[in-house]
């Protein structure tokens, strides 16, 4: 098994909290419903309509975290629940409409696996790529190629275009990248949906070094299996709003009764 | 400690440390529209070139022959200019649909949204450079027989072209993006602009008393340069290049303050 080459360890001593939020909401305006065209601009001034703000829709409200270094929560929570809003507010994509968050060392967020690839590009220009989406600098990439083609497992094909790799080795190839960053803090969003059993295996280990060394993980998922392995806090979100923040076992356990699962699921 | 999300404006310095620290992603954006662009090609470049020279020729045939304009060599002088023309009509055209092409990066990662401008711009700026490098050739051998001075200028006269088409697009990319209307109303404006500019005529046909107000346009005043330049083979008017210099940095700031106000909004909108 090959994992990156382990780096210096973080700031050893009492765990830091190096991701935290406060009272953190996120209202939207609906943008289908603003106006989009002058023609409907000068039409409502003329009608003396009010131009609508638009209604809040999906949102989050008044979720507020913490977490240290080499610990690892998860968010559970229903389509539409608020889950990758939070993320999105977490890594910087949105502005809050109140609250606050700090992170504390490097972020990075892997909100949607491989945004940004072509498909008419071959798999090292799409490496390139990615490098780049997740803020890496030129000199960062030569010297970190080597690791993520090798951990990505692709490498017979990475001079091929990218339309012709299943979606697991295109998921492998971005959250290759994506660690490659060497993040203190890092969000992820159903990432391991796609990979095949092995991938999933080296990617846990993977989890468990980067928490071992002091990385900070919070992890969406609807893999429940997946985050009791990796996780001792969880928060479920439901409707925007916080249902339940304890240990894991507890909100799997009510999230699982709520959605009417059968709970054999967690044994 | 990074405090990110939050709503406060950016300072010019931020911004321009925000974007550097993303200049692989322009860079490599730019390469990426470049490889896409010319891969299985065989002729490649040869198509970049024909369009434009085909206008150009149309160009030639009607203002020397049939619409009489009293300028010598007038190819010559046509193409001193056109290709600057063309630069701006692709950057600015394509920059209208830029930041809806990258919704899903946008939506996913943060990043300063203009850096997507700086990678299709920087690829249609790279493509400039190499037409313009042809230019210059056929402009030494057959019209100066020789390489007047005046050249040096060029790399100052491209800076000032990159960074104004740069203060045109980021705000229209950024209405364009909250108004589709974009789209409908700019070929109409830049066929307006087109005969604003002194594309196919030169600017000293422009009526004196009316020069003034005419060089407030920074793409009339860059296109006079570049006449100047290429085609007269003297050196710009230094009064014309601060004008000029002025008029495009004003409008990045103006640009720059339309698109700051939305910077929060637009990972929100597809």
């Amino acid at each position: 098994m090959t994992r990156p080459a382990p780096r210096e360890a973080l700031s050893p001593g009492a765990p830091e909290v190096r991701v935290s939020c406060r009272g953190l909401s996120k209202r939207f305006r609906h943008f289908e419903e603003r106006v989009t065209s002058l023609r409907e601009l000068i039409g409502r001034r003329a009608l003396g309509h009010r131009i609508p703000e638009g209604r809040p829709v999906f949102h989050l409200e008044d979720l507020s975290l913490e977490v240290a270094s080499g610990e690892a929560i998860t968010i559970v929570g229903g389509n539409g629940s608020g889950k990758s809003t939070a993320l999105r507010l977490l890594a910087g994509v949105y502005e809050p409409t109140s609250g606050t968050v700090e992170i504390r060392g490097r972020l990075t967020a892997v909100i949607e696996l491989g945004v940004g690839f072509h498909p008419e590009l071959s798999g090292r220009e799409n490496i390139r790529l990615y490098a780049a989406v997740m803020g890496m600098s030129p000199r960062e990439l030569a010297g970190r190629y080597e690791r993520i083609v090798e951990f990505s497992g692709v490498e017979p094909y990475i001079d091929q275009p990218l339309k012709y790799y299943s979606t697991g080795m295109q998921a492998r190839l971005a959250f290759s990248v994506a660690i490659a960053t060497e993040p203190d803090v890092l969000l992820v969003d159903e990432v391991l949906a796609v990979g095949d059993f092995e991938f999933r295996e080296r990617c846990i280990d993977f989890f468990e070094g980067f928490l071992a060394r002091g990385g900070s993980l919070v992890a969406v998922s609807h893999d429940l299996e997946l985050v009791r392995r990796l996780c001792r806090r969880a928060v479920w979100l439901d409707r925007g709003r916080v249902r339940m923040d304890a240990d894991v076992e507890s909100v799997a356990r009510a999230y699982v009764d709520a959605v009417g699962l059968d709970r054999r699921v967690l044994e | 400690m990074s405090t990110h999300a939050s709503t406060r404006r950016l300072t010019p310095g931020e911004t321009l440390s925000g974007v550097w620290r993303f200049r692989m992603l322009a860079a490599t954006l730019a390469r990426h529209h470049l490889i896409l662009k010319y891969r299985n090609s065989l002729l490649g470049f040869v198509w970049t070139l024909l369009s434009p020279l085909g206008s150009m020729a149309v160009l030639v045939l009607v203002f020397s022959f049939v619409v009489r304009i009293d300028v010598e060599r007038y190819w010559a002088f046509l193409l001193s200019g056109y290709f600057v023309w063309v630069f701006f009509g692709h950057v600015v055209g394509a920059g209208t649909n830029l930041f809806r092409e990258y919704s899903p990066l946008r939506r996913s990662v943060a990043f300063p949204n203009e850096v997507v401008i700086l990678g299709a711009g920087g690829a249609r700026l790279a493509e400039f450079l190499a037409e313009l490098g042809l230019i210059v050739i056929v402009l030494a051998i057959f019209h100066h027989r020789g390489v007047p001075a005046s050249f040096v200028v060029l790399p100052a006269l491209i800076a000032l072209q990159a960074l104004l088409v740069f203060a045109l697009t980021l705000p229209l990319a950024t209405l364009a993006l909250l108004y589709h209307d974009v789209e409908h109303a700019l070929p109409i404006a830049m066929g307006l602009l087109f005969y604003a500019s002194p594309v196919f005529y030169p600017a000293s046909m422009v009526p004196e008393v009316a020069r003034p107000f005419y060089m407030l346009n920074p793409i009339a005043g860059l296109l006079t340069m570049y006449h100047d330049v290429l085609y007269s083979g003297r050196f710009p008017d230094p009064g014309l290049a601060l004008l000029t210099t002025a008029t495009a940095l004003v409008l990045l700031a103006l640009g720059y303050t339309y698109f700051n106000r939305h910077r929060g909004v637009l990972p929100e909108i597809a």
